[in-house]
């Protein structure tokens, strides 16, 4: 063991998720290491081929389009797992079940009495100025008034290990393909490591998923037809949206094998047309009807938006979602978790400074240097301004560019995330991390596979774990006690 | 079935056994040209597999190793096994859920093979049928996953439907090619090697020996490749593996469109069953074939618009 950490350095204010100090390891992670430490290096490396490997003759890839040829590129993926305490799973557990009751009922409220605006609890012209609230959905009977079936809600550790909720993904969260290849992967490189250790399945999601699905068909017939809408195999969470609709047994559409007709959706078949009663969609909410929405959109289905409000067809998330995760509304969840639970916020949520109040405002462009500036719609870690590496330059260009509409901008102090060991040029290094886990809400309630997909910036030092900008990510292992 | 769905497994399936057609019949033009065959030429390949440029390509047509590499491994050559085989990953890749992962990572797998660098270098260095055998494998175990774990469905039916329609028009191109050069060339139609290599390149050459024990005679030959029902490619058994393939679309079929479509499988298929050597004398065979191939391609045309909402 002691030649992988080599001289494994804990950054200074980081929590790290392996390591107590340089010394001592937190003791989840003893019975890991001590079989780990077994292995040679030579053996490592092997694994890490391994792994990637498997990737490959899966096709767990996406494309990058570069002069004309299409290039195959896998996810990295780090071979060391990010270990979580039974505890630390059931915080987050609770945590983020409360916060998603809450999201849930701020929707069905903002999409119809609006009584959180009434009460001036969230302001009127941070909802309607959000470009994802959609007045289309007003109004809309939503099935068992569940509008978020999927969530992938971001989770990051400050330097003393409080877990933060970094940002909500309500509309279509992507990943849990990875959580569950990783988790396949893992069994492969380390064979009858996870029984030892008592590790968690996750194998369930897709049961739960298919259940959920099933019992929001409109139509009472004994086998309502469920399908999974992708943008189609260009899209790069392509792999995923097959391995679903493979996990679930449910047709992979795309709009043109979607029509609308009599407000009722169907799907062009060997036979003829066929009814669809459910809809789980990987296409955003823009360009899902050319009726309503985007009228360039080719990957959705004219009409759609129609039978969604006729309630011939459920369609999961529910559209407009967009209004619950944007990053200016975010700043309000905790006092929804109140106003609508009655309850006190089980997890934090970051500072957040809205720059929208010209005190904020203010206060932001004296201290940019100490601060993330984010785009409230923004996604994928594009757009964003990281204040303490940023050249005078970048500064001066992105307060030119807030200025034009600070409301399209909101400022958080920068969390250093934890860190854990991954492996690294045949060495042991620490790599900042975060964590989704999926949570998935039915009428039967909300469940949350215990796991998720943790990402990691493989890049030393960085603090971006976004796929688009060299992140990677890890098995993620919830231990059962 | 989704009629996209209906019509990638159908062109996936076409296109991995245009490879595996490509592919022998190369290996064997390249073993007869290491063969001092007299006036060896990769004309008549290069006529089945290429749609333009003839004129640059015949240019090379004594050049083995260019041949080879232009139809296995150029970008640009529509037809080149790279871009075939990429074309039946990338229908594949959007049905996915639709077949047996087993099948999609066989496809996966032989798109990467063909991709690797290696197959290049024994293209231009080393021994080129090393080369050829590492694909042909590559199909050999397509074959051997999609039998054992296809489901019997419709999907299966839509591939084997894809198969043996392809598969026919090669047979029927291949002897209309090879017949077409006598014409030319009437020394040809008492030539042992050529008559042996038509046969070894569509993988008759066997069945030949066993059937006729009197030599190579033309007739003979048309009769193998068109009517011998024990031939798996023959003109007789791949019509009669799309009539029985698609005589099982019945229950998941728009009737009239299923009827007016087996009229015409079963048409053609009485066309070649009642027709003997006799009638398709060499003189009009060429004639006999191309009204074939075109009944294919309506099969083909109609099979698109039917099922695959292409109309």
């Amino acid at each position: 063991m002691e030649n992988f950490i080599g001289n494994y350095q804990n950054s200074q204010n980081t929590y790290d998720e392996m390591f107590l100090n340089n010394d001592n390891y937190r003791n989840h992670y003893l019975n890991f290491i001590n079989n780990f430490s077994k292995e040679s290096l030579d053996n490592l490396n092997k694994k890490e081929e391994l792994a990637k490997k498997l990737f490959m003759s899966q096709g767990i890839t996406f494309t990058v389009y570069d002069s004309g040829e299409g290039i195959e590129k896998i996810f990295p993926f780090d071979i060391i797992p990010r270990i979580l305490t039974a505890s630390e799973w059931s915080f987050i557990e609770k945590g983020i079940t409360q916060r998603l009751k809450a999201l849930n009922l701020f929707l069905k409220d903002v999409y119809s009495n609006q009584f959180i605006i009434k009460d001036n609890i969230v302001p009127i012209n941070v909802i309607y100025s959000c470009p994802h609230f959609l007045r289309e959905m007003y109004n809309v009977q939503v099935l068992h008034d569940i509008y978020i079936h999927i969530a992938g809600i971001d989770l990051i550790r400050d330097y003393d290990g409080t877990f933060y909720v970094l940002e909500d993904n309500l509309r279509t969260p992507s990943g849990v393909s990875y959580m569950l290849e990783n988790r396949e992967i893992t069994k492969r490189l380390f064979p009858d490591l996870i029984p030892q250790c008592g590790v968690k399945s996750v194998t369930e999601y897709p049961a739960i998923l298919y259940r959920n699905l099933l019992a929001l068909s409109p139509r009472a017939v004994s086998n309502p037809t469920i399908v999974l809408l992708s943008p189609g195999m260009y899209n790069s969470a392509y792999y995923e949206h097959t391995t679903l609709a493979r996990l679930m047994g449910v047709e992979l559409v795309e709009g043109r094998d979607l029509v609308v007709k009599d407000q009722k959706v169907f799907m062009k078949t060997t036979i003829g047309l066929q009814q669809v009663d459910v809809i789980y969609r990987r296409v955003d909410d823009d360009y899902l009807d050319p009726l309503v929405f985007n009228p360039n959109s080719v990957l959705g289905v004219a009409g759609l938006m129609g039978a969604y409000r006729k309630g011939n067809v459920a369609i999961v998330n529910a559209i407009g979602n967009g209004v619950a995760d944007d990053k200016a509304v975010y700043t309000y969840v905790p006092d929804m978790i109140k106003y609508y639970l009655n309850e006190e916020p089980i997890l934090k949520n970051v500072p957040t400074y809205q720059l929208s109040n010209p005190d904020e405002l203010d206060f932001v462009f004296q201290n940019i240097n100490k601060l993330v500036i984010k785009k409230t719609n923004g996604s994928g870690g594009y757009g964003m301004l990281m204040g303490h590496s940023a050249s005078e330059q970048e500064i001066t260009e992105y307060k030119a560019e807030i200025l034009k509409d600070p409301r399209n901008f909101i400022a958080q102090p920068t969390i250093s995330l934890s860190s854990a060991p991954c492996f690294i040029n045949g060495k042991l290094a620490p790599r900042r991390i975060d964590l989704r886990p999926f949570a998935l809400n039915g009428p039967d309630g909300i469940s949350i596979v215990p796991g998720g997909l943790t990402r990691v910036a493989l890049k030393e030092g960085s603090l971006v774990v976004n796929s688009s900008q060299g992140g990677g990510s890890k098995d993620t292992w919830v231990l059962t006690s | 079935m989704l009629s996209r769905v209906a019509s990638s497994l159908y062109w996936l399936s076409r296109y991995v056994e245009r490879s595996d057609g490509m592919l022998r019949m190369i290996k064997i033009n390249y073993a007869s040209s290491q063969d001092s065959i007299q006036e060896f030429t990769w004309r008549p390949i290069i006529k089945i597999f290429s749609s333009d440029d003839e004129h640059e390509l015949l240019a090379i047509q004594h050049d083995s190793r260019a041949v080879i590499e232009y139809l296995l491994l150029n970008r640009e050559n529509p037809n080149s096994i790279l871009n075939i085989v990429t074309l039946a990953r990338e229908n594949a890749r959007s049905v996915q859920e639709h077949i047996p992962k087993d099948l999609w990572q066989c496809l996966n797998e032989y798109y990467h093979t063909v991709k690797d660098p290696n197959l290049l270098w024994y293209v231009q260095k080393d021994d080129p049928i090393t080369a050829l055998d590492i694909l042909i494998r590559q199909v050999m175990v397509y074959h051997g996953t999609s039998d054992s774990a296809m489901e019997r469905g419709e999907s299966r039916s839509f591939m084997k439907i894809g198969k043996h329609l392809e598969r026919s028009i090669q047979s029927i191109d291949i002897l209309d090619i090879k017949f077409s050069s006598i014409s030319g060339n009437p020394d040809l139609l008492t030539d042992i090697a050529y008559w042996k290599h038509l046969l070894l390149s569509i993988g008759g050459y066997e069945l030949y020996l066993k059937t006729y024990r009197q030599g190579f005679d033309v007739k003979n030959i048309i009769e193998l490749v068109m009517l011998n029902d024990d031939f798996p490619r023959s003109a007789l058994y791949s019509i009669n593996n799309i009539d029985r393939y698609f005589s099982r679309l019945k229950s998941e079929s728009n009737i009239v469109h299923y009827n007016n479509l087996s009229f015409k499988i079963g048409r053609l298929k009485s066309m070649i069953t009642y027709s003997s050597v006799h009638t398709m004398e060499e003189q009009q065979l060429h004639q006999f074939l191309t009204e074939i191939r075109s009944e294919l391609f309506g099969i083909g045309n109609l099979l698109n618009e039917y099922y695959f909402a292409n109309s």
